[in-house]
């Protein structure tokens, strides 16, 4: 077989996702049969499945706490860096507190993130990841709206 | 034994805290972040190239960067590099998958305001490979997650586990980010481009990428 034509061939840009597809699999492929153990210790556990259903309205994210008061049991890699850790993270807003004292399903609606159930893990311990989340996703919304304003 | 870390890149000068994300800085760090936000201000006070395509049988034809399209590509290179230059730094494996998806899609940001119909398949193409590299890209940072039990650096180097096959996840998810060389004919097609300094980001931030990923493997 001709080399010069296999490279020919990669070297076209609609034929590289799916060079990246094949690769992706073979190495895929290899990893699902390489043994690995779980480490106990994890650094943001979370509590077995179902285990809070019916018992707290916030299932599955209620981490216990009084806000501002008692801390939530919130385990960190760098507690000496986050000196009020789980201090708001059983904060609700009115409107959650109406809501959470009438259904049983609270902590899976929509609901439960904005105003509601405040994730420390998310704005706090790991805020930097959040920042990058939004970022990823304005960079992409203005990508878009340029595009479309522009078009011929 | 609080950040006592022993790397390739060099001496540690110190560590930047937010919360759980600690970013540290050596000698290699230092100095790529420093080359990176070098670049960012080159990128952000230079005009761009005009490009003078000469044609057979013909006036010669010259492309150039309108303002509208300089200022989204110029926004999108400068996100570009500071990204690449706080990517430099960051101290966690889940942060810096982060990094590099901000990365990938700052860089097809660079090159979808040019109306060149090859540019944009190229770009596009590149965005399908960046997608799907996320796959193994996260799925590698929560396989060590899951194995180890922590996504600090500064701690995975001092504990010398066997994470062989989640490292090569983790990197296959790197090498379709950046377009390492097999995978590369998108990315070459996007900077056939007009409009030079801002496509030079693109390049910069992926071989940044590909050595600090290289350093944060052999660290950890």
């Amino acid at each position: 077989m001709d080399i010069g034509r296999l490279w020919n061939y990669i070297s076209r840009p609609d034929i590289v996702p799916r060079l990246f597809a094949v690769f992706l699999c073979l190495i895929m492929i290899i990893e699902f049969f390489v043994p690995t153990s779980y480490n106990e210790d994890q650094l943001y556990p979370k509590y077995p499945p179902q285990s809070q259903v019916f018992k707290s309205s916030l299932a599955p994210y209620d981490r216990g706490g009084v806000p501002l008061k008692i801390p939530a049991d919130i385990k960190t890699q760098y507690p000496q860096f986050e000196p009020i850790r789980g201090r708001i993270t059983a904060y609700l807003t009115p409107p959650a507190i109406w809501l959470s004292e009438r259904t049983p399903y609270f902590g899976t609606t929509i609901v439960s993130t904005p105003g509601g159930i405040l994730d420390e893990i998310l704005y706090y311990t790991r805020g930097l990841d959040t920042i990058l989340e939004s970022l990823t996703l304005l960079v992409s919304f203005m990508i878009f709206s340029w595009v479309y304003l522009h078009r011929d | 034994m609080f950040l006592n870390i022993t790397s390739v890149a060099g001496e540690f000068y110190g560590y930047i805290p937010f919360g759980d994300i600690v970013l540290y800085v050596t000698e290699f760090s230092a100095i790529s972040f420093v080359i990176a936000l070098f670049f960012t201000l080159v990128v952000y006070f230079t005009k761009p190239e005009k490009q003078l395509e000469s044609q057979i049988g013909g006036f010669d034809k010259l492309n150039y960067v309108s303002l509208e399209e300089l200022k989204i590509r110029r926004l999108m290179a400068i996100l570009c590099g500071i990204c690449t230059a706080f990517a430099m730094l960051t101290g966690d494996l889940f942060n810096y998958a982060l990094f590099l998806a901000v990365i990938g899609i700052t860089n097809i940001g660079i090159v979808s305001a040019v109306k060149k119909e090859w540019v944009l398949n190229a770009a596009y193409y590149y965005g399908i490979i960046a997608m799907i590299s996320t796959l193994p890209l996260f799925g590698g940072a929560a396989l060590i997650l899951a194995k180890t039990g922590t996504l600090s650096i500064l701690e995975l180097a001092g504990k010398h586990q066997d994470l062989l096959f989640q490292k090569m996840l983790y990197a296959a998810g790197m090498v379709g980010e950046t377009g390492v060389a097999p995978f590369y004919a998108a990315k070459a097609e996007m900077f056939r481009a007009p409009g030079a300094p801002y496509i030079l980001m693109i390049h910069l931030s992926s071989l940044l990428i590909v050595i600090r990923t290289a350093e944060i493997l052999l660290t950890i």
